[in-house]
């Protein structure tokens, strides 16, 4: 066998293993979700397609699937939205205005991104309970404000600092206010990589599991990822079938982000953590 | 001398909402935390100041120690073992293939499922009696008796650090193709022509210039899986008899039960842990000196 054949089953090997590691479990939850019954691997089982998993899920009003969902949107859209504002203000600082000890500034954000949840979680909870905000949108959306806005800020510095400063300077010779810059300057030029931050945060904020579990009681602000984890049958027997269902239509909105986004949400994650 | 003073106000101004957000929604419960770990905080009983007892009684705890010798061995086990299919998925994604942007996005999909979501999937995968690792068990005839995978210490140890790679190995895959992607092609070129072989090259060029983002991915990676929480309260539950129990879940049992101190007390060695890594790999990334210039 010569080289560029051995090369060439290496990469086949590699490609398999990477797509079949990466896609069955996503495909036997599929599998399980349109199944009339869960154990199709069983010795002798076999297949029978259904859709009523799905049908359950979605308009069964016992397991309030769509109003996990839509908590879990908005509630990740809103933290998204704000993250990325408060992340803008705190880059255009960092990289354009004389901001005294940038450099520690940068490192103490990204220390605390290493935190571990469950050391803020107990006062979170006496917090958000003290306010009445137990099981609330704000009591899930400030906490996230806060947990991806470090990521959010090393992204968006990154990509500001490639921000020609020449660019602003045209603008503060016209007398536009450093705000006025930052909207019609900075953002446009930057848009991709505020857009990657944007998603990024969103899908931080979607898979978050330790809050929702903690501060949320009931399906008024209840999260996706919770409702899931907590999803029983009413008999004892565990309703895979209906579980897999859910997972499917949960992981879509996700699937498809990524599906669309790969090249935004790549160049984010790995601006975020490798600096070149 | 104006101008400079109104540059410096509107710069506290635009540095506000993030410390806002970061102080109030992180430094405050992280100290609000280490204040309750010295004080007897348990619903219904009086608060009271204890000193260090809480951390005495921690220390004395089975429990404590049983869920840091599962969170240490999960962390020794998991992380290289994430390394290194990460680094064989990045390897094989850097090399021109066909639909490769296809196969990048496929690669996201497990990284972009809550944790929660595939632990569950997971669950049913180690299912005793027809879950899909059972029936590979059966099928590709390692075993004549189905594994009890969720029911063994090992097999539940087993299964969430499975579970977990899973869901962070394509995290590691990307942050190590970035790494790949900057090495410059023409030093492969010149070992090709001095006839350097494919492990020649990777121990000689490949691994030394990947090495910076290799450190980077272990440390994310060893300090994410310092907290682990997710997987396994969903998976196992901590169980079997506290096989898979880690500190993050001792710490949230005693939050649930309204010990708050004692939970406050089991955190805050958590968090020392991590500072104490983050210190490390700060310091180790030389961050902060090359970051301004």
């Amino acid at each position: 066998m010569n080289r560029p054949d051995a090369r060439n089953l290496l990469l086949f090997f590699g490609v398999g293993f990477t797509l079949l590691f990466c896609l069955s479990p996503f495909v036997y939850m599929l599998l399980t979700g349109f199944n009339t019954s869960p154990d199709f691997l069983r010795p002798g089982g076999n297949m029978a397609f259904t859709l009523d998993h799905f049908h359950t899920v979605i308009f069964s009003p016992q397991l309030h699937f769509p109003r996990y969902m839509l908590n879990s949107i908005v509630i990740s859209a809103a933290s998204a939205c704000i993250t990325v504002f408060a992340a803008s203000l705190a880059a255009y600082a960092l990289t354009r205005l004389p901001v005294p000890w940038k450099g520690p500034i940068m490192v103490f954000v990204l220390a605390i991104s290493m935190f571990p949840e469950v050391s803020l979680l107990s006062y979170l909870f006496k917090f958000m309970s003290a306010l009445g905000w137990a099981n609330t949108y704000q009591a899930l959306i400030l906490p996230y404000v806060a947990w991806t806005l470090p990521l959010s800020l090393w992204i968006l510095v990154s990509y500001f600092e490639q921000v020609p400063h020449d660019l602003d300077k045209a603008g503060l010779i016209d007398c536009a206010s450093r705000l006025t810059i930052l909207i019609k300057i900075i953002l446009p030029v930057a848009a991709p990589g505020v857009f990657s931050t944007l998603l990024l945060a969103f899908i931080f904020a979607f898979n978050e599991f330790l809050f929702a579990l903690m501060l949320t009681t009931d399906y008024a602000a209840r999260t996706i990822p919770v409702g899931i984890a907590m999803f029983q049958g009413m008999h004892g027997e565990i309703p895979w079938g209906e579980i897999m269902a859910a997972a499917a239509v949960t992981t879509l909105p996700v699937v498809i982000l990524t599906l669309l986004f790969q090249r935004r949400i790549i160049q984010g994650l790995t601006r975020g953590a490798v600096k070149e | 001398m104006r101008a400079e003073t109104i540059e410096k106000l509107s710069s506290l101004g635009f540095l506000g909402p993030l410390a806002f957000f970061i102080a109030l929604f992180i430094v405050l419960p992280v100290t609000g935390t280490f204040v309750d770990s010295l004080f007897r905080d348990v619903v219904f009983l009086d608060r009271a100041f204890i000193g260090l007892e809480n951390y005495r009684a921690l220390f004395s705890h089975p429990g404590f120690w049983n869920a840091m010798r599962f969170t240490l061995l999960f962390v020794i086990v998991s992380v290289p073992l994430e390394i290194l299919l990460g680094l064989a998925i990045a390897l094989t994604l850097n090399e021109t293939i066909p639909l490769r942007g296809m196969i990048r996005a496929v690669v996201l999909i497990p990284w972009a499922i809550p944790a929660a979501v595939s632990a569950r999937v997971f669950e049913l995968i180690y299912n005793y009696s027809y879950g899909a690792a059972n029936y590979l068990v059966r099928v590709l005839g390692i075993s004549r008796e189905p594994v009890n995978w969720l029911g063994t210490d090992l097999g539940a140890f087993a299964a969430v650090v499975a579970t977990d790679a899973w869901k962070t190995t394509p995290f590691v895959a990307i942050i190590l193709m970035a790494g790949l992607a900057s090495i410059p092609e023409i030093l492969y070129a010149q070992a090709r022509v001095d006839r350097a072989g494919f492990i020649r090259r990777f121990r000689s060029i490949t691994i030394p210039l990947l090495w910076p983002v290799l450190i980077v991915a272990a440390l994310f990676r060893t300090i994410h899986a310092l907290r682990i929480f997710d997987v396994i309260y969903v998976l196992t539950g901590g169980g079997p008899g506290g096989a898979t129990e880690s500190v993050s879940l001792f710490a949230y049992r005693y939050f649930t039960t309204g010990d708050y101190g004692f939970g406050a007390a089991a955190s805050v060695v958590l968090f020392i842990m991590a500072l104490s890594l983050s210190v490390f790999y700060v310091r180790l990334g030389g961050f902060g000196k090359r970051r301004r210039e």
